[in-house]
């Protein structure tokens, strides 16, 4: 299967998805450490990541899929949100609890 | 390597802002923007717009990273500062 397709299938199985680099646990990048924080802080605990440093090939893909040069980026419900700014000034807002809340766990 | 001043001045010529605020180290800048161009557009494409400003500055690595702290309309901007 192309790798841009692989990508949009990714995206869409999970309500969240994060292209990080390293994992959840054990992120291997200040920008992706403060994505994950963020989705917590929103209540969602339970979300998909995808390590892109296991995958060149995605890697490359997530930026030419979205067309944004840089990662992290946050999928939700299959829609390109942003990066870890973006997701940052839209925590200050409340605007991104709001997109989450249907997700987050009561 | 580019100047506060110098990022404030290339984003003001590409991008019409009532308020500008730019902060950095000469490598890392944070900026805030109030437009009223951002009026009905999802944050990622305002980011957007102000990353395709500074494109040019950006490749050239004269700026090496922006981080858009806020990127507001006039009305936003207001309501938040009352």
């Amino acid at each position: 299967m192309d790798i841009q397709e692989t990508i949009k299938q990714t995206v869409t199985s999970s309500p969240v998805v994060l292209f990080m680099k390293g994992s959840a646990q054990f992120p291997q990048c200040g920008f992706s450490a403060r994505a994950v924080q963020i989705v917590k802080a929103c209540g969602v605990d339970d979300f998909m990541t995808v390590d892109v440093l296991q995958n060149p090939e995605i890697r490359q893909g997530i930026k030419d899929f979205s067309n944004w040069p840089t990662i992290p980026q946050l999928y939700v419900k299959g829609e390109f949100i942003g990066g870890s700014d973006i997701m940052y000034e839209m925590f200050q807002s409340g605007e991104l609890q709001e997109l989450l809340k249907d997700i987050a766990q009561a | 390597m580019a100047t506060t001043e110098q990022v404030k001045q290339y984003i003001a010529a590409g991008l019409d802002c009532t308020h500008l605020e730019v902060e950095g180290d000469g490598h890392h800048f944070y900026a805030v923007v109030v437009s009223e161009a951002f009026a009905g557009k999802r944050l990622i494409d305002r980011h957007r717009l102000v990353k395709e400003v500074i494109k040019e500055q950006l490749q050239s690595n004269e700026i090496h990273a922006l981080s858009i702290v806020k990127a507001q309309t006039p009305e936003e901007w207001a309501k938040q500062q009352g």
